[in-house]
């Protein structure tokens, strides 16, 4: 006797295979990320449409390369949790406490430090640090991520504020700078930086036993725990290196401004998660990776400089980017994993 | 030729609070066979497999595998040590790769240094699927095989990593592999399974008895935790090993039974042509005040789906429910709740009870409206209503503002009557009663139940041992692949003998 469940799914995978089986199916389904690709040119059609093709000029492509660079970062970062299956909210707090650090151990003119390129060890040190927190609340006192990384977010945020005395800090250390606002062959440093670390995380998600580890405990926890995966121990070093890519961020942010403030961490989640949502990255745990995280960047900054082009209302500019989250979480999550939503 | 003993247990003993679930018995387990496990719930098959996989620990007695006593801490050590199990809810990452999860926790045997070798691994996968004749694409996701296919990969992984620990004879367990599977689907299975038998031993645990004795060389039959008999697959016969798992003769008085009424003429409920697509055929019946009606058949009959649909968390495709003559429709609980229809669940942890309240909370939940004052709830009242419930059912507890997680099986079992009997329930839906209580509280819930019947409320139950439904109900109805079968009725002075009922539920 059929049950109903196994004839429904037995007509979706007769759909999905005749979906499949025809060529533009096949190059589709060879290509990780062939929907986001998609929704990126729907993207670019309308804003050079609206533009007079001001929107897909080279040097309006650059600027949405290099203004898409830490973003790129930080979802690059978050996104590693979420594929756990857990959550990462301490990404404002993580990048204040940095940014206030850069700002006080480099050359400065409120304090006699210099630590020079010793700041980028410390910046991964502090990020690194607070994100072994984050797991250790997580794995060892059993605290949702959720909650317990937002927590982390303001008190950190806190503490960057008052050894900031919550003013900025101007920098008197040029050399960062100068390499941030720098080009090779005409692209943004930065960006090929995003780059470089999207690329080693793909290989550490593709190529290394972490790797496959970090997604089996996305797909299901406990099975993986059954199976022999070290669930806790991958989980803090996930939070850790997570936090360790924050403080680059905040290094980052502060060289391009030349300053720094706790406030710098400030509505940098929002994008962050966005661009996590919008690549195909599922907030259910286990599936989509880097290149997700990569593209689903480029589409959410490519977004937001259209609209700036069409110079259209700044409020409305928010809504769309609510709407495009939203739309983008009711595609790709799981509904079958999660048993109640909360 | 005489074959080698893989596992043997000598007394193998296993007590858990209030219940001994292995009495201490000689079992062998050899080479290169299949060995086909059979007996009723709580026979004490999971218990041993567990016990096998190392997730318990023997109170007494030995295990002794490959001739040695072992002690096993976990599923990962039972591994290693060349026994592993393939589990009924399975243990495969859908969001893995069929190579992923053959691998997982051992693709350092395919890395150079830091990386990972995906072609070794895909390659390695595809001549293991191949060895135990599969067709399966080494790197489709998992979550697109079918329910046998994953079982397949699973057990691949099992034989595999026994390779990979250098056991000659790898034993692999099977908890009910075929519920999941359809008829095609179940003959590869023992195909595959009979090919496997060349070099591993295999143990099944099945409720289907033909499908046992089909596939096994060796049959044992498990009973209340004791050993019964075991029969090579020549001599098995499907009604002696009924009889067997049945076993004892039912004991005069025992369920109460001796306390049981005949129900009055008047109809309170019925059911006409009732059929879910798929699952259940048309089906109709009739509930008469005071009655105590079973429904009987396995997981699969239907019969779980059929009270649903009275109890509201499930909708009817087809047919009708009268409700004293009136034709009613139940969409949602709250519906079957206004009908003055109760269900009281299997798992009363998860579905009967708050277990965060307290037992007034619990008892007043669907009968706040009749507490209030001016409007609002009233204290006093809320107290008076409770502990009145809690004395009809003889709660056992320090105060009615006790927290319901805290309290015994049984007393919670008596809660959820209560809240039931307190919102003036006429029919009450029972789910498995006695699960998970023990002997003493038992004897209680079936007083409570006769006392029911006698006050006029008219129950459907489904228990957990069919000597349970047959010594509790006036009427059974017997399902069977979501058809009604056979209708029969047990009077207390006349009840019918188990084995004739099993013969129609298998």
């Amino acid at each position: 006797m059929k049950t109903k469940n196994s004839r429904r799914l037995e007509n979706l995978f007769a759909l999905r295979s005749k979906v499949s089986a025809s060529i533009v199916g096949k190059l589709y389904h060879s290509i990780p990320i062939s929907g986001q690709i998609i929704s990126l040119g729907i993207v670019a059609l309308i804003f050079s449409v609206g533009t007079n093709g001001q929107f897909l000029h080279i040097s309006n492509i650059m600027t949405v390369l290099g203004l898409s660079a830490i973003p790129m970062i930080l979802c690059l970062a978050v996104h590693q949790v979420i594929i756990l299956g857990a959550m990462d909210l301490s990404l404002e707090g993580i990048v204040a406490i940095t940014a206030v650090s850069a700002g006080l151990l480099l050359k400065n003119s409120v304090t006699a430090n210099d630590v020079g390129l010793w700041i980028i060890p410390i910046v991964m040190l502090i990020g690194g640090l607070a994100g072994l927190v984050n797991g250790l609340l997580n794995t060892k006192l059993r605290m949702p991520s959720f909650i317990s990384t937002l927590g982390m977010s303001w008190t950190l945020f806190g503490v960057a504020i008052m050894i900031s005395k919550g003013s900025s800090i101007p920098l008197r250390d040029l050399r960062f700078q100068k390499v941030i606002i720098s080009e090779f062959l005409g692209i943004p440093t930065v960006f090929i930086l995003a780059i470089l670390l999207g690329l080693v995380l793909y290989i550490m998600q593709n190529k290394t036993k972490l790797g496959k580890h970090m997604y089996a405990i996305g797909g299901n926890e406990i099975l993986a725990k059954q199976a022999g995966v070290k669930v806790d121990r991958i989980k803090i070093s996930i939070f850790g290196l997570t936090g360790m890519i924050y403080g680059l961020a905040g290094l980052l942010l502060v060289a391009r401004l030349n300053s720094s403030a706790a406030r710098y961490g400030n509505n940098l989640l929002f994008p962050a998660m966005t661009a996590v949502a919008v690549g195909g990255v599922s907030l259910s745990g286990g599936v989509g990776g880097a290149l997700n995280a990569v593209i689903g960047t480029i589409i959410v900054v490519a977004l937001n400089n259209g609209l700036v082009l069409m110079q259209i209302n700044p409020y409305m500019q928010s809504a769309v980017n609510g709407i495009v989250l939203i739309s983008a979480v009711a595609l790709t999550i799981d509904r079958n994993k999660i048993g109640i939503i909360k | 030729m005489e074959k080698k003993k893989i596992i043997e247990f000598k007394g193998i003993r296993k007590v858990f609070p209030g219940v001994v679930a292995l009495k201490g018995f000689d079992l062998a387990i050899y080479e290169k066979e299949i060995l086909g496990l059979v007996g009723e719930n709580g026979a004490g098959k999971s218990t041993l497999m567990k016990i096998m996989t190392g997730n318990y620990q023997p109170d007494g007695g030995q295990f002794l595998l490959r001739g040695k006593p072992i002690v096993l801490g976990g599923s990962m050590e039972a591994i290693e040590h060349g026994i592993g199990m393939v589990f009924q809810e399975g243990s495969i990452l859908p969001n893995l790769t069929v190579t992923e999860n053959l691998f997982l926790c051992h693709e350092k045997e395919f890395s150079k240094g830091w990386f990972i070798s995906e072609s070794a691994m895909v390659a390695e996968a595809r001549r293991a699927l191949e060895e135990n004749g599969l067709d399966i694409n080494p790197t489709t996701l998992c979550g697109n095989l079918s329910p046998a296919q994953r079982q397949m990969v699973e057990i691949t992984r099992l034989l595999w990593l026994s390779r990979l620990y250098r056991h000659e004879n790898p034993v692999l367990i099977l908890d009910e592999p075929t519920t999941v599977l359809l008829e095609k689907e179940i003959k590869t299975l023992f195909e595959i399974l009979n090919r496997i038998k060349e070099y591993a031993t295999v143990v099944l645990i099945s409720h289907r008895l033909e499908e046992i004795i089909e596939n096994s060389d060796r049959i044992v039959v498990l009973k209340d935790g004791d050993y019964v008999t075991e029969m090579l697959r020549e001599k098995a016969d499907i009604f002696k090993i009924e009889q067997l798992m049945v076993g004892r003769d039912m004991v005069e008085g025992y369920y109460r039974r001796n306390e049981q009424i005949d129900p009055t003429d008047s109809v309170v409920l019925e059911v006409k042509d009732l059929a879910i697509e798929s699952i259940l055929e048309p089906i109709s019946f009739t509930l008469h005040k005071g009655e105590i009606l079973a429904l009987v058949g396995l997981i699969g009959s239907g019969k779980e789906e059929l009270v649903k649909c009275l109890g509201g968390s499930m909708q009817a495709t087809h047919g009708s429910i009268y409700r004293n003559g009136k034709k009613i429709s139940i969409k949602q609980p709250k519906h079957a709740i206004a009908h003055a229809i109760g269900y009281i669940p299997i798992d009363r942890r998860v579905e009967g009870l708050a277990t965060d309240l307290d037992i007034a909370d619990n008892i007043n939940m669907l009968v706040y409206k009749n507490l209030k004052v001016r409007g609002f709830i009233d204290k006093k009242k809320e107290r008076d209503n409770a502990t009145h419930w809690m004395g009809v059912v003889k709660v056992k507890a320090t105060s009615h503002r006790m927290k319901c997680g805290n309290l015994s099986g049984g007393n919670q079992q008596k809660v959820v009557l209560g809240k039931w009997l307190s919102a003036d329930a006429e029919i009450l839906i029972v789910d498995h009663p006695t699960r998970g209580i023990d002997v003493g509280a038992k004897d209680e819930i079936y007083h409570h139940i006769r006392q029911l019947a006698k006050q006029g409320k008219s129950m459907i139950i489904m228990c957990d041992t069919l000597e349970e439904d047959i010594g509790l109900c006036n009427r059974m109805l017997i399902l069977k692949d979501g058809k009604k079968v056979n209708e029969v009725s047990c009077p207390p002075d006349a009840k019918p003998a188990p084995t004739d009922i099993i013969e129609s539920i298998v």
